[in-house]
């Protein structure tokens, strides 16, 4: 499986507002499971999302059997700009749609899943995508990622909102087919299941692969390209020093407070290519004027 | 998306430096940056933030404004930090640039301007006491708490002052001067997102002159002091008006000036060509007054920028991109304007451009080539008479600007200090082409230039005199 089996990133931007813009309500039932005056809705609306996302991915990859499942599965190799697009329209709806949408959201994701089964090449276990381990794993690793990426390039979360936000964020779990049981409900049960799971994680083919995708896009348009560069540079610095030597990168030097304000200024302008995207404007006006009203209130 | 943004930032960048570009002789009018003008409109309220939702939405617009106003300077962070400011004022410089951006560049930097609320009459008001030290109602006789205008990184606001004057008050965002500052600070970014669209410009000298000029704006006290300056000169003029600063009531983030009436240019464009002409008079006698005797120039003919009253009476706005210059920094472009248009002297010509960094020495071209080359930009004053400006002038003017295929643009640059005045021929001569504008205009600047001295050649040089001649014992003293 050559870097050469998948295409590229043309029209990465595009299609990801669009999947945006169609996620957020213009008339939604109800607040949906979250709310205006979630953490969550705060995340997801912060500029240190795109790096959480790419954190996530990252480090969700290093799980064989959740990564098998994807590489056998999706069309990732040959439309992976669909298969991120896809993900940012699952994870806007469950966020910002009222709760029949978010549930008709999860139930196709859980059905998806059903047929999601096999054996991963490289350590010979079967797998299947509803197996509950595999899919908090994947709960997990997000969570985490959008606090550790908020910490570093967005607008800081108060001490006691990390909690709120992992508590919050059980819904999401449940919504995929989790037990309630198995889901962590605060910041340091989130960590304890994370170093549970480290050794089960490896870096296989199909993992290296998707890695070396993510942090260089190929075929980017190339002012987008000229950025990306910070936001790997971002991505790599908000990963665990453990996930990068598990993929042969070398841990980046630390992260400076100069280096750090350019990073957050490149997602600022990336930020400002995806707002330049029909839609995108309107929908995030939606949700300020939501966020407003549930101040006020 | 491809190139997009990069080349707003480049197009946007190259307007900064002095490229107002004009297509087929047409600004854009859209945007008037200081729209002090909806202050006398006495109902006119501030229209700029999210207009499709204003459109779209059931509720009133007032109502939808302040819900999505700025409340804290956290807001204000999240709005215009991470280099979203200064793309948003690289957006408004290159807003009346036609040629250049894309479509999606265009798309995405309006979009950026869209989305900036006013601030919240708290914040806005918490600014107006840490400038002023007393809250805007003490401060002021009267306060209007609701913004009449968008501005320059901030928003403008009617008063009465305690002495009866009324005033527009520019408030800028709190926290954005620093952010802005920090962001501009970010040459490796800004030059990669030039490098992609302008790699024949010496993208350096861009960002230099982009980061200048933008932290000179974010500064209202040199504004004032501009402001200040030129409203002194013109004291007494028959026709330029400049609203007086209050300099009591204006600070760093603060400046409070006379309120002004009158009508817009995109007005000015139905009056009777008549009022056009004589409108378009004051301002070329205004543009050249300032440079040739105040050695100042206002780097910023933004058809926002003017009101009009009639009569040729004009009413200047927006001193934030004023440029001083040394008399030796005029003397080669005197010397240019003199051996091409007075002495006709091309060799001497020549050897002034020389002189003053124009163009390369021993240039390997002759000088009928050179002369050919740049005589469009003296076309108005080669030759004396009437001459009408017309659209098509000021798109020639803006070619030949652009035209890197000619054997003598390789040879041709400018000066980093002159690269303001370029605003004369791409943004001057589109403002007085899209009046088509008839003067004589060699008589006018005969009567300008210090070489020349000539006595008034219209009603209006005539009707200057007594200001002139109060002008000239001043000088004496």
């Amino acid at each position: 499986m050559g870097t050469d089996a998948y295409a590229d990133a043309a029209g990465l931007v595009a299609r990801s507002a669009a999947a945006y813009v169609s996620s957020v309500p213009t008339d939604p039932a109800d607040d949906g499971f979250f709310g205006p005056a979630s953490i969550t809705w705060r995340l997801s609306g912060d500029l240190s999302s795109i790096v959480a996302g790419l954190r996530a991915l990252l480090v969700q990859a290093l799980h064989p059997l959740a990564m098998a499942g994807v590489d056998q599965h999706s069309d990732w190799r040959r439309d992976p700009v669909g298969r991120l697009a896809a993900t940012s329209s699952y994870l806007a709806t469950v966020s910002y749609g009222d709760r029949a949408a978010a549930g008709r959201a999860a139930a196709r994701v859980r059905r998806i899943h059903e047929h999601v089964r096999g054996t991963d090449p490289e350590t010979g276990r079967p797998y299947a995508a509803s197996d509950p381990a595999l899919l908090l794993w994947v709960h997990a690793t997000l969570v985490e990622s959008t606090m550790v990426a908020c910490e570093l390039f967005g607008t800081p979360l108060a001490a006691t909102d990390g909690d709120r936000y992992v508590a919050e964020m059980a819904v999401a779990a449940e919504l995929v087919g989790i037990p309630a049981a198995l889901v962590p409900l605060d910041l340091a049960g989130l960590r304890r299941y994370l170093s549970s799971v480290r050794p089960e994680l490896r870096c296989t083919p199909a993992a290296a692969d998707a890695a070396a995708f993510l942090l260089d896009p190929p075929g980017l348009d190339p002012d987008i390209a000229e950025i990306w560069q910070d936001i790997r540079d971002g991505t790599t610095a908000a990963m665990p020093e453990w996930a990068l030597r598990m993929y042969g990168y070398r841990a980046p030097a630390a992260l400076t407070p100069a280096r750090r304000a350019e990073i957050r200024q490149a997602l600022g302008v990336l930020d400002v290519v995806f707002l330049g995207e029909p839609g995108v404007l309107e929908a995030r006006q939606r949700i300020a004027l939501r966020m407003r009203a549930a101040q006020r209130a | 998306m491809r190139k997009a943004l990069a080349a707003a930032a480049a197009a946007g960048a190259l307007a900064a430096v002095g490229l107002i570009v004009a297509r087929r002789g047409r600004l854009r009018l859209r945007r008037g940056l200081a729209a002090l003008q909806l202050a006398a409109r006495g109902g006119a309220r501030y229209t700029r933030s999210a207009p499709r939702l204003f459109a779209s939405a059931g509720r009133s617009r007032e109502q939808l404004r302040n819900d999505l106003a700025l409340q804290t300077a956290e807001d204000v962070a999240n709005t215009l930090g991470a280099m979203k400011g200064v793309l948003m004022k690289i957006g408004q410089m290159a807003s009346y640039v036609d040629d250049g951006l894309s479509p999606a560049a265009r798309r995405a930097l309006s979009r950026l301007q869209d989305s900036v609320p006013p601030m919240s009459a708290e914040l806005a008001a918490g600014v107006v006491e840490s400038e002023l030290g007393l809250p805007p109602e003490r401060a002021f006789a009267r306060w209007d708490p609701q913004p009449i205008a968008a501005a320059s990184i901030g928003q403008v606001h009617r008063a009465i002052t305690h002495d009866g004057r009324a005033v527009a008050v520019k408030v800028q965002y709190p926290g954005i001067a620093e952010t802005m500052a920090a962001d501009l600070d970010n040459v490796a970014l800004l030059r990669r997102l030039l490098r992609i669209t302008a790699p024949s410009q010496d993208v350096d000298a861009l960002i230099t002159e982009l980061r200048d000029r933008v932290l000179e704006e974010l500064d209202y006290r040199r504004e004032a002091a501009n402001q200040r300056l030129l409203a002194a000169y013109y004291d007494g003029h028959p026709t330029i008006h400049i609203p007086q600063i209050i300099g009591e009531l204006s600070g760093r983030r603060v400046v409070t000036s006379e309120l002004s009436d009158g009508a817009r240019f995109a007005e000015l464009a139905g009056w009777p060509q008549e009022e056009r002409d004589l409108a378009a008079e004051t301002i070329y006698r205004f543009v050249f007054r300032s440079l040739y005797e105040a050695h100042a120039f206002n780097g910023d003919p933004h058809p926002g920028n003017y009101l009009f009253h009639g009569g040729g009476r004009v009413t200047f706005l927006d001193f934030g991109l004023v440029k001083h210059f040394t008399l030796a920094e005029l003397r080669p472009l005197m010397q240019m304007a003199r051996s091409l248009c007075v002495d006709n002297q091309p060799e001497a010509f020549r050897r002034a451009m020389e002189d003053a960094g124009f163009l390369v020495p021993h240039a390997p071209l002759s000088t009928e080539m050179i002369v050919d080359h740049l005589g469009v930009f003296y076309a108005t004053i080669r030759t004396p008479g009437r001459l009408t400006i017309t659209p098509d002038y000021a798109s020639a003017v803006v070619r030949r600007f652009f035209d890197l295929r000619s054997p003598v643009a390789g040879y041709v640059s400018i000066p980093r200090s002159y690269v303001i005045l370029q605003r004369i021929n791409l943004g001057l001569f589109a403002l007085l082409g899209e009046l088509s504008a008839t003067a004589d205009w060699r008589a006018i600047a005969e009567e300008i230039w210090p070489f020349v001295q000539a006595p008034p050649s219209t009603p209006m040089g005539e009707a200057e005199a007594p200001w002139r001649a109060r002008r000239l014992a001043a000088a004496r003293d």
